[in-house]
């Protein structure tokens, strides 16, 4: 299925999927999302992104917030993350986006876009079915 | 002997964990290593790509690092693994 751009009349919320939201999470207005062009969404993002990349404890929080409420967490030993986001941050400031430092890029979008942290580790088998399992690097570890 | 290549990275952490147990292989078996960081030296990252077919085979589906590679026996193995299995491996 062939993801489009989709953008909230209302608030220029952009979303990019098979389909638009019903709910703006932004706003609240239900039925908000027209189609757009990817180059529109590239546009609005890019006058909307404030230029500023992501500091370590920046990443750090917002993986943190994102393992809230799932059955996985951020590895406890500080030392290994704090490698890890030094890592992840050195590959999206020389190859773009935010790489695992524990696979490498094959230059081939689909499958370079599986790799950029946080990955769907979950589906992988250092984790599936694993009671210890992990994401490849160790970022991420069952609860 | 079979000409053997570690594929890692710098910031990885099971690359550093290889590292000294791949310093004892070559002290104690005498087994070479070229080792061959990827994510900082693009030539380095192009020669593991080379190895795309063989890797991905072994390796979940991807290009993971640590990855070492048998030349020769066209054989890899990837993550981090115990120095015994290792060192039976490189030597077969």
């Amino acid at each position: 299925m062939k993801k489009r751009y989709w953008r909230c009349f209302v608030c220029n919320d952009i979303h990019i999927g098979v389909r638009p939201p019903e709910l703006c999470p932004t706003c609240k207005v239900v039925h908000a999302y027209v189609e757009i062009t990817a180059r529109e969404a590239r546009t609005i993002l890019g006058l909307l992104h404030e230029g500023k990349d992501f500091e370590p404890e920046d990443f750090r929080k917002a993986i943190e917030t994102f393992t809230e409420g799932n059955p996985f967490m951020v590895n406890p030993d500080r030392e290994r993350v704090d490698g890890l986001i030094g890592g992840i941050l050195g590959n999206e400031s020389r190859h773009g986006l935010k790489y695992c430092p524990c696979r490498l890029m094959t230059k081939e979008v689909e499958e370079d876009l599986k790799i950029v942290c946080p990955c769907n580790f979950t589906i992988h088998e250092t984790y599936k079915d694993i009671e210890k399992g992990e994401c490849w690097c160790s970022l991420f570890i069952k609860r | 002997m079979s000409k053997l290549i570690m594929f890692h990275g710098a910031e990885c952490p099971h690359c550093r964990a290889m590292h000294p147990l791949v310093d004892r292989l070559e002290k104690e078996a005498g087994i070479v290593v070229e080792r061959l960081e990827v994510w900082h030296n693009e030539k380095n990252a192009d020669a593991m790509r080379s190895y795309r077919p063989l890797i991905t085979a072994k390796c979940g589906g991807q290009l993971r690092v640590p990855t070492f590679i048998k030349v020769e026996a066209n054989d890899a193995v990837c993550g981090e693994i115990p120095y015994e299995k290792l060192k039976e491996w490189a030597s077969k």
